[in-house]
């Protein structure tokens, strides 16, 4: 993937189902102009989330992060568009909120690292892993928006 | 300024409408419900949402959500898809001798759809009303058709009409296993029983 159709991973922890806060989250990342191209709600277990967190097994939060994200579902789902890796992780915020400025996600909406609300992929090779991981090909719908040539020159 | 004066006016007169609805102002609802098992397993009545089409292109998807949660219904399935001829064949198998049947059916695959699953007291009754008249011209301002809709071809979202058709069209949608059950944290702040 390159250009327009760079591809990330973004997925509502469960703090943030919980919390209402899943058309709020949505909401932002369509009125950017970024493309949705699959989603699904899903009761994530141990072994997906040992695989998606892999790189980080030998931290000692790890298990606390685990238990976390297997505490209730979780929204998936892959936007896609131009520069979406960096960009989406720029609205997001910095992983602590402490540090996430007001407009981004987690400025807005979280107060502890521990509670944050909404994962995005750091690369384009992991947002390929993560895709790869929690969607089947099926799964992600092709299509053309009509803002397209709106949105993109 | 006279449009917004209208509006405004509109949606004033519809708060004062509910206000003033002897059977809530006394709590009859919540007497009901105290004493009716009925009512109570009523909690976990479920319905099926889609936005169309229109509505994904158009950016609506998370501010229908949004209203949902809001309203305190519970969110236990959710998926985007491109729907094939054979499954809206058989959600509209009740429209097929309808002249507008297959100018509808090249709308609902023109693009993906998101499809969900809500959950709550009275909640295929309650969605109907939160999405307002089939036709937009009709369609209360304050309700997705009404505030995000003009003509009744591109209406933006769909919601069961009963709850019979409701079990019926979530069957076909979704799998038992894309179901999630959970508990919400805010279920005791949306429902005493």
């Amino acid at each position: 993937m390159s250009g327009n159709e760079e591809r990330t991973f973004i997925a509502i922890k469960p703090d943030g189902v919980q919390r209402g806060l899943v058309g709020e989250i949505i909401k932002r990342f369509e009125q950017k102009g970024f493309k949705l191209v699959a989603m699904k709600l899903i009761q994530a277990d141990e072994d997906l989330l040992r695989q998606h967190y892999s790189d980080l097994k030998d931290r000692p939060f790890f298990p606390g992060l685990v238990s976390y994200m297997s505490a209730g579902p979780v929204v998936a789902m892959v936007w896609e568009g131009f520069n979406v890796i960096k960009t989406g992780r720029v609205m997001l915020g910095e992983t602590n909120p402490i540090d996430s400025k007001p407009g981004t996600i987690r400025g807005d909406f979280c107060v502890q690292v521990g509670r944050n609300i909404i994962h995005g992929s750091d690369s384009v090779e992991s947002a390929n892993t993560e895709i790869n991981l929690w969607f089947k090909p099926d799964e992600i719908c092709d299509y053309t928006k009509c803002q397209e040539s709106w949105i993109n020159s | 300024m006279n449009m917004m004066a209208v509006r405004f006016g509109l949606r004033v007169h519809a708060a004062r409408a509910v206000t003033r609805n002897p059977s809530r102002a006394l709590g009859i609802g919540a007497a009901r419900s105290l004493s009716s098992d009925s009512d109570f397993s009523g909690v976990n009545e479920r319905t099926l949402v889609a936005v169309k089409p229109d509505g994904v292109q158009r950016r609506l998807i998370g501010e229908v959500i949004k209203r949902f949660e809001q309203r305190g219904f519970r969110l236990v399935g959710l998926k985007m898809l491109q729907a094939p001829d054979k499954l809206l064949a058989q959600h509209y198998v009740s429209l097929q001798k309808k002249p507008f049947y297959s100018s509808l059916l090249y709308y609902m695959t023109s693009g993906p759809i998101v499809a969900m699953v809500w959950e709550g007291h009275n909640v295929v009754k309650t969605s109907r009303m939160m999405v307002g008249d089939t036709d937009p011209a009709a369609a209360a301002p304050g309700t997705i058709r009404g505030d995000f809709s003009v003509h009744i071809s591109r209406n933006v979202v769909h919601a069961s009409d009963s709850v019979e058709g409701a079990q019926r069209e979530i069957s076909l949608w979704f799998h038992r296993s894309e179901l999630v059950d959970w508990e919400g944290c805010d279920h005791k702040n949306i429902y005493h029983l």
